[in-house]
């Protein structure tokens, strides 16, 4: 469910990115290429204003590269940022005077595309945005001045294409910029309720099997306790080494740590279990809790030799795991009189080296993984 | 010291609070094997004031840890031996930090075992239980000591073979190679913790039997930890 949600965070990063894309081509395809043709003879240098119109092409493609990879703009933005406002004043240029606020000069009403294409993402997008669309307005404002179109109703339209365009420009970024914050928290919100998930399962696992260790624990006590007041010998070898068995049992399901368990400890405890139920006397020293984190394999392979070991114990089993930051060991010591041992040990492709001996009616299989 | 002990039985006090682990623990004394229990008590003011070459101390007593009391024990000059289930290696290194000589796991104690970690220890001879040899080859703390590569092998082993002689088979060397594998860390593991009139007495055992030459003792440098009490013998 979280990575759905992640899923459609980054889609909307991605998408409202492209959306700029469209914008940025649709507005120069459709409103500058078309008044740069059709108003071909209306210009005092009509090559400049088409030469205009490839840079601005060309930088768009450069921008347009970088969101659709990243959807962010580039990396470095001075030079491209130069090269648009270059654009910007080769129309004015290419343009007659006259003409500077008509329908030719398509330069200031559509660079602030670029600019929000060139910005979107960036940690500064707001700077970047404000400084490039002033930069813009100000191009023209000297323009109008070296120009002295001044009157009246050339600075009505001077302010309402400034205004239509940092309108557009800006509340399309700002209105995307919320969209995705709106996303990104709800992603973390969705987080969030993964890890209460979490969390209440782990609960219900610790309360699972606190109820199990009670249950056995009184299993363990109340069998001997029957047998004991039923007139068993205490100095019976066999009533004795129940008791040592059951005293074991009592210790081992008292001392274990009720936090969630490293998987590695749940697996070995799960065996013991196991073991004891078929009357084994496991002894196993605490585990401890500080176990690195292990690469992939490595888990099973440190286990499953000594696994084995402890599944064909006869009667009784000593289970250790030695931990340190880089180092695991585990080991089982057994009465296991059918397990195959290799002489020489064996090296597991994940780096985890096994060793087998036998010894005095017991085997003692260890399993070693070192981070080199 | 040691050759004292060969005169009558070494003398053990036990603090314990458990009459079934009391009554245990002293079927396991007396004739023929040469420990005397001479006192036994509750808590560790039960048994103060009385003269034992060894206080063996259970570290839970009445449902409260006593790791803070052992510096206090140990820096009086007594050798203590914990005997305890908390067998985790960060409790363990804790209470050889502080002094104690030993640390005995109520897992895995048998007789024969128990007696010749207190015979050992009342000799000032290093003395390494299973669970010790855990603690010492994992601890990863600023002051540990430099061990080498045969002996933290040598610990680890121990610590999760059967037997002496099995990790001596493992490491294609004899076994009284391995017991001075163990017995080398146990010494170095002393000389780097903080001073106690015990860990200097082993120290001194240990450069006495030529297991560890004067110039391997790298003395621990926290003046913070320093004890007032100086070494007497």
């Amino acid at each position: 469910m979280t990575e759905e949600i992640e899923q459609i965070a980054r889609r909307y990063a991605r998408y409202t990115a492209l959306g700029a894309v469209v914008i940025a081509a649709v507005w120069h395809l459709g409103y500058d290429l078309t008044v740069t043709l059709t108003g071909w003879s209306s210009f005092r240098w009509p090559f400049v204003a088409a030469a205009a119109w490839v840079l601005y092409s060309a930088i768009f493609v450069v921008g347009a590269l970088s969101l659709s990879a990243t959807s962010r703009g580039p990396e470095r933005i001075r030079e491209l940022v130069l090269a648009t406002l270059a654009v910007d004043v080769a129309v004015i240029v290419a343009c007659r005077p006259e003409e500077l606020l008509g329908i030719s000069d398509w330069g200031w009403g559509s660079i602030g595309w670029i600019g929000v294409m060139l910005t979107w993402g960036r940690p500064r997008w707001r700077a970047e945005i404000t400084v490039f669309l002033a930069a813009n307005a100000g191009i023209m404002l000297a323009a109008m001045a070296i120009s002295g179109t001044f009157d009246r109703v050339s600075i009505a339209k001077y302010l309402v294409v400034i205004a239509g365009g940092v309108t557009m420009q800006l509340g399309y970024m700002a209105g995307c910029h919320l969209l995705r914050t709106r996303a990104e928290e709800t992603v973390l919100l969705a987080r969030r309720l993964a890890a209460d998930d979490a969390w209440r399962e782990s609960a219900q696992r610790i309360h699972t099997d606190r109820l199990r260790r009670y249950e056995a624990i009184r299993d363990v006590a109340e069998s001997l306790l029957t047998q004991l007041a039923n007139g068993a010998d205490p100095g019976d070898p066999r009533v004795r080494e129940d008791c040592t068995a059951g005293a074991m049992r009592l210790r081992r399901l008292i001392t274990e740590r009720e936090d969630v368990p490293d998987e590695l400890v749940s697996v070995l405890r799960e065996r013991i279990d196991a073991a004891e139920r078929r009357q084994v006397l496991v002894t196993a020293p605490p585990f401890g809790d500080r176990l690195p984190d292990l690469p992939d394999g490595v888990r099973e392979d440190l286990l499953r030799a000594p696994v084995r070991a402890l599944d064909g114990a006869r009667t009784r089993a000593r289970v250790t795991v030695s931990a340190m930051s880089t180092m695991v060991s585990v080991a089982v010591v057994a009465d296991n009189d059918d397990l195959p041992i290799s002489p020489a040990p064996v090296h597991e492709a994940s780096g985890v080296v096994v060793s087998y001996q036998r010894l005095g009616g017991e085997i003692w299989v260890n399993s070693i993984w070192q981070d080199r | 010291m040691g050759q004292q002990h060969l005169a009558g039985p070494v003398t053990v006090a036990l603090v314990e609070d458990h009459q079934v682990v009391v009554d245990g623990v002293r079927s396991w004394f007396g004739p023929p094997t040469p420990v005397e229990l001479v006192a036994q008590g509750p808590t560790i003011e039960s048994v103060r004031g009385t003269a034992a070459d060894v206080l063996l101390l259970d570290l839970n007593l009445n449902g409260t840890m006593v790791l803070d009391r052992v510096a206090e024990l140990c820096a009086g000059g007594q050798r203590v031996i914990v005997f305890s289930e908390h067998e985790e290696p960060e409790t363990v290194r804790a209470v050889l930090d502080a002094g104690a000589s030993a640390f005995i796991g109520k897992g895995r104690a048998t007789r024969e075992s128990c007696v010749e970690t207190i015979l050992e220890v009342a000799a000032d001879r290093p003395s390494v239980t299973p669970p010790m040899a855990q603690a010492i080859a994992t601890d990863e703390g600023p002051h540990r000591p430099h061990l080498s590569d045969k002996e933290r092998a040598a610990l680890l082993y121990w610590f999760q073979s059967m037997s002496k002689a099995s990790v001596a088979a493992r490491m294609g060397i004899k076994e009284r190679t391995v017991r001075q594998y163990i017995d080398r860390a146990r010494v170095k593991y002393a000389a780097a913790g903080r001073p106690a009139p015990t860990k200097e007495k082993l120290l001194i055992c240990a450069i006495e039997d030529g297991l560890l030459r004067p110039d391997e003792v790298t003395v621990y440098t926290s003046l913070a930890a320093r004890t007032p009490a100086e070494p007497r013998d």
